[in-house]
């Protein structure tokens, strides 16, 4: 317990490390600046700016935002990049409660009560609801993060190439299992991934792998071009394809009244209690991530609750456990990537791509080898999280007239931003045509209902899979049954392939269905 | 979804025979990608003794999209499914556009002309634009990026043409 604790330390201490700034209009004077703190602030206020576009979802804004992130130190990156989703995530639910247009699976489920409740004058409780769940359930995640790293990074010292292996198609197949829509497609996508990981060049041999003689192939698609390609330019593709003015029912009153009453608190607090149980729980499995976790709350709230007819006509119970639930598992998320190396979703695969852009490869090494990143991000979550409940809450009234802005300005704004970002990543223009292609493949994929996160999360884990494919083999003498015999390894796959098949049985994949299409009665 | 295409009796090119266009469509790209990725990895160097060599996890994942396509393409033969999508030709024409002239002007052009002019053919996308407005956030916009990008940023962009350096 004491180790948590020192932990925890540490990365407070990286978080309000002060930085010595002394400008020279000041004569020499210096102030001390809170860099990491300004940090997190500047990216969850962005990450809330940005998120709170209508049809723009989480992974969208991250992917969107991740080059402005490569000119800082690592640790300041990483921060920032924790403040941007979780601004992004908290953009969401406010754009799913005022205007009824989700940004992403996630809050599909806040809309449903939330915007109900706004409809009714009651936005404001809403959304400080929102906030406030939120923040209690990023506080138990953080914890519950500090408390499971240690003993997860020992064991995963513990496993060999055949484990490593076994693991990720565990994960894989997790992803796809609790993930919406046909699973034969989903690993479709997945394999997709892993093959778009194989251009570039061989890692043992070197050797130029499907990249055409085309230099900027020559290491590989750039994973920030892919992911914004398919998830930024796609998407704004298709919300084009809707006649731009979708039918935004704004709510026009003001937002008046931010606190919620005493019955709502009352009303609130055990829906908020289940919400992060659950949350936490779900977000740790490979694969389940934010947006299983708000239906399965939501679902469980509707079941215990005394009035489950009220459910869909906004009660707060609707909005305080999805919204709880769905920020615990962003949060404990991180777990599987930061002591396994192993990115569970797709945003946290992007995590994975901007540690890389800076030279970090995640896994149990990085918890040792550099504590003051992992625990400095770890600490930065619960900032990230009390940002948004001191400054997002009263700047309510600034996302509101953001979602007047029409979107055929908006749209051509988020063409040339993403432009120059992609650009400025390497600066090299063959990457902007790159992602621009990946649009229209993004954009095609969603026409014929193929879901893009999983190749995002194939791509991310292409390499590593290739890796310890080729060390296992090679340990065993190109025995294949290593993964079979080595117990750990086995008893992986034998999840993974028990997985599969009740995915696949109809009585289960009904009752999976059923989960999702919650939000459509 | 809201774009979801419908069960509707639409009007399809599609033969009678294939019950399911959207997967059956989807399955056969599938295919397609999997034998460009086996053609384009095939001057690769397969397994030697016991160890992979470059070729053989790229061939390894093509065979496995090829089979995964030929099911997705079953699936859409055998069972009733979702009609093709309707495509539009406008945005995607246009966002391809502005995408593919910016990455030929930043070079040449720099920052401020390249992305004025991007914004402009994006902004041709959508039949809702009105030019004055459209204008002066170009405008805004470019003066925004020329500013944080470089500056607040610190990215080494290229902000004036080329010709105007010297």
């Amino acid at each position: 317990m004491g180790d948590v604790f020192s932990n925890l330390g540490l990365g407070f201490g990286v978080v309000f490390q002060l930085v010595q700034w002394t400008p020279a209009f000041l004569g020499g004077v210096s102030i001390p600046i809170p860099v990491n703190i300004l940090l997190c602030l500047i990216g969850a206020l962005v990450g809330t700016l940005v998120g709170v576009l209508p049809g723009i979802g989480t992974i969208a804004t991250v992917a969107m935002l991740l080059p402005i992130t490569f000119g800082l130190p690592p640790v300041g990156a990483l921060i920032m990049l924790a403040g941007i989703y979780y601004g992004a995530q908290y953009g969401g639910s406010t754009t799913s409660i005022l205007v009824n247009i989700p940004g992403e699976a996630g809050s599909v489920v806040t809309a449903l009560d939330g915007f109900q409740m706004a409809k009714k004058g009651r936005a404001g409780p809403a959304l400080a609801i929102a906030a406030i769940g939120s923040f209690f359930a990023g506080c138990v995640a953080t914890v519950l993060i500090a408390v499971l790293g240690a003993p997860l990074t020992k064991l995963a010292l513990a496993f060999g190439p055949a484990e490593y292996f076994s693991l990720m198609v565990l994960g894989l197949i997790f992803a796809v299992v609790l993930a919406k829509g046909s699973v034969l497609k989903a690993i479709a996508m997945i394999v997709f991934g892993l093959l778009l990981s194989m251009v570039g060049s061989d890692i043992e041999t070197g050797a130029s792998r499907m990249a055409f003689n085309i230099p900027e192939l020559a290491d590989g698609l750039g994973f920030a071009t892919v992911a914004m390609g398919l998830f930024g330019f796609a998407e704004i593709i298709r919300n084009l394809d809707s006649g731009g003015e979708q039918d935004r029912q704004l709510v026009q009153q003001k937002v008046t009244g931010l606190m919620p009453t005493k019955k709502d608190l009352l009303d609130s607090t055990p829906a908020i209690l289940r919400g992060t149980v659950l949350g936490s729980i779900l977000g740790i499995l490979p694969g389940g991530g934010a947006v299983i976790a708000s239906f399965a709350a939501y679902t469980l709230e509707k079941k215990v609750s005394k009035h489950p007819q009220k459910f869909g006509h906004g009660v707060i119970e609707g909005v305080a456990a999805p919204e709880s639930a769905n920020n615990a598992a962003a949060q404990t998320s991180f777990i599987p990537l930061l002591t396994l190396g192993i990115p569970p979703n797709a945003v946290m695969a992007l995590m994975v791509g901007a540690m890389t852009i800076h030279g970090i490869v995640p896994g149990p090494q990085v918890m040792q080898k550099q504590p003051d990143l992992v625990w400095g991000m770890i600490a930065s979550m619960w900032v990230g999280n009390l940002m948004l409940l001191i400054i997002n809450l009263p700047l309510v009234g600034i996302w509101v007239r953001l979602l007047r802005v029409p979107y055929r300005l908006m749209f051509p704004s988020i063409v040339v931003f993403c432009a120059i970002g992609i650009y400025s990543v390497n600066n090299a223009p063959t990457d902007v045509v790159l992602a621009g292609v990946f649009g229209l493949v993004g954009y095609w994929l969603i026409k014929h209902d193929f879901e893009p996160a999983p190749l995002l999360l194939g791509m991310v884990l292409g390499p590593l899979m290739e890796e310890n494919l080729r060390r296992a083999l090679l340990i065993s003498r190109g025995d294949w049954s290593v993964f079979l015999t080595r117990p750990l390894s086995a008893v992986l796959m034998a999840i993974a392939a028990g997985l599969l098949v009740l995915a696949v049985l109809p009585s289960l994949r009904k009752k999976r269905d059923q989960v999702f299409v919650e939000s459509e009665n | 979804m809201s774009d979801t295409p419908s069960h509707g009796p639409v009007k399809s090119i599609m033969p009678k025979w294939v019950r399911g266009p959207q997967d059956f469509v989807g399955g056969v790209a599938l295919i397609a990608i999997a034998l460009f990725a086996l053609w384009a990895s095939s001057d690769l160097q397969g397994m030697r003794g016991f160890s992979f060599g470059a070729g053989t996890a790229p061939r390894m994942f093509a065979y496995l999209l090829l089979g995964l396509g030929v099911a997705v393409m079953v699936v859409g033969l055998l069972t009733e499914g979702t009609h093709l999508a309707k495509y539009h030709w406008r945005g995607p024409l246009f966002v391809s556009l502005a995408i593919l002239s910016f990455a030929l002007m930043i070079r040449p052009m720099g920052l401020i002309v390249t992305a004025f002019s991007s914004f402009l053919i994006a902004a041709l996308g959508t039949p809702e634009t009105k030019w004055t407005e459209t204008i002066i956030v170009a405008v805004c916009l470019t003066a925004f990026c020329s500013l944080l990008f470089p500056y607040a940023l610190g990215l080494p962009l290229q902000m004036l043409p080329k010709f105007m350096i010297r």
